[in-house]
């Protein structure tokens, strides 16, 4: 793949290429973040298509002031994020875990895959808003560091501090969750 | 705090070559040895993280989801390529195009009205769908209309296929995609606020407006539940007796029209 400022330049000229380029690039990483932020892997699907299809109605805008490409998509997906979950506050959701289900058809693969997913969104209630965004940035999202600090508007040092809160309280979350199932 | 900041450094150096360069939790702390303690659970933890957020999009969803991208995309790439009035505001486009259709005569925008792709009058019917649209106010009502003008791409899919004509298939396949989008965003807009009784003994003007729109989103769900049975059949139909060049363009449009009602009505509920 050609470096991310051409192939954006190129884009905004309505390249179609490179605009190709770029969604096949990063489609899954959007939606691991916002399968992860909703619970629910089907809206996942159509929510990170939608991500796509509004960043090429307004990628004319996108400048290149030292955020990247990637983290100006994570801010999108974010609000749509947002939006859904604000709509989504007054209706009744399916249990987050059962949602994010994977597709593997080896029923053990499945059920152990389950059992981490669950765990996993369990345990990130328990953590603050920006630590729970740290997460799904970083992990989900696969962005580095300095991109999670552009898309939250906060500095590296700040960030990085986050981080580990978010990793000790989620560990401190999961001990608690392990622990109560022994008991 | 000069330590914080130190392990808050070393702890994302080594999520940094964990979760992207893909080295192992022991590779890290060889180099911490003296952050072992602290270091080794948190990056357990992390990598667990990381485990259980390997997630896909289903291979047929990515492949119907790419396909409806690239037709976006060359449809942006196709009004770039022709820009129609692109220095006016869209109102006034609306009006100019009123304005030649009338002066054309009404003879001929109702004859364009049912052209095909393949008659000299087709843009006819394609500027006074844009004029409509724009002049068209509401949500709701644009979205009924988005719902009409799906229904008559649907009619032209099936003619141009007949014909064996595999490009206008594949240009009206684009159109109807992107009517479709159009129509679930709006349809989107329109939800909120629907009561539960629909009719209330003694109801306030503001009761009245919530009742009209929710009959209103019901009219429009029926009429979305009835082309989503009946535009994917039709085009089916269509691709029997097709001739084999039109039939992946048909199946195209076929997989177009099931995924764009499937997230139209998702979209009201």
């Amino acid at each position: 793949m050609q470096d991310e400022e051409s192939l954006v330049r190129r884009a905004q000229q309505r390249d179609e290429e490179a605009f190709a380029q770029l969604y096949e690039a990063h489609f899954d990483k959007i939606y691991r973040y916002v399968a992860f932020k909703i619970g629910n892997k089907t809206e996942a699907e159509d929510m990170t298509q939608q991500v796509f299809l509004n960043a090429l109605q307004s990628i004319s805008s996108f400048k290149w002031r030292g955020i990247l490409f990637s983290a100006w998509l994570f801010r999108i997906a974010h609000n749509q994020v947002v939006d859904y979950l604000r709509k989504k506050t007054k209706q009744a959701t399916a249990p987050l875990g059962e949602s994010l289900v994977s597709n593997d058809s080896n029923p053990q693969l499945m059920a152990e895959h389950k059992l981490d997913i669950e765990q996993l969104v369990s345990a990130t209630k328990r953590l603050t808003r920006a630590q729970r965004e740290v997460i799904s940035l970083r992990f989900a999202g696969e962005l580095p560091i300095a991109q999670v600090a552009k898309v939250m508007g906060r500095s590296q040092g700040a960030v990085k501090a986050l981080q580990r809160s978010a990793i000790v309280a989620l560990r401190k979350a999961l001990l608690m969750a392990e622990g109560n199932e022994k008991d | 705090m000069k330590k914080t900041k130190e392990f808050n450094n070393i702890l994302d150096e080594c999520l940094e070559r964990l979760l992207v360069k893909g080295e192992t939790i022991e590779q890290c702390l060889q180099s911490y040895p003296e952050q072992v303690a602290e270091l080794e659970p948190l990056l357990q933890t992390a990598l667990a993280t990381k485990g259980a957020l390997i997630m896909q999009p289903r291979p047929e969803f990515k492949a119907k989801a790419r396909y409806q991208f690239r037709s976006a995309l060359q449809e942006v790439a196709f009004r770039r390529r022709r820009p129609l009035f692109g220095w006016v505001p869209r109102w006034a486009t609306a009006v100019i195009i009123v304005l030649v259709l009338l002066l054309a005569g009404g003879g001929v925008v109702a004859a364009a009205g049912n052209s095909m792709p393949d008659n000299p009058l087709y843009p006819v019917k394609l500027a006074t769908e844009q004029a409509q649209l724009a002049l068209t106010p509401s949500d709701m009502n644009k979205a009924e209309l988005y719902a009409k003008l799906a229904d008559r791409r649907v009619v032209e899919i099936i003619y141009m296929a007949n014909q064996g004509d595999v490009r206008q298939v594949e240009v009206i396949t684009q159109r109807l995609d992107e009517r479709l989008t159009m129509l679930a965003r709006l349809a989107s807009a329109t939800v909120g606020g629907a009561p539960k009784a629909l009719a209330p003994a003694e109801e306030t003007v503001g009761d009245r407006d919530v009742r009209v729109r929710a009959n209103n989103q019901a009219k429009l769900r029926t009429t979305l539940a009835y082309y989503a049975i009946n535009h994917p059949a039709g085009l089916r139909a269509a691709l029997d007796k097709a001739p084999e060049s039109a039939k992946p363009a048909l199946r195209r449009a076929i997989a177009v029209s099931v995924a764009g009602y499937e997230r139209a009505l998702k979209a009201l509920d």
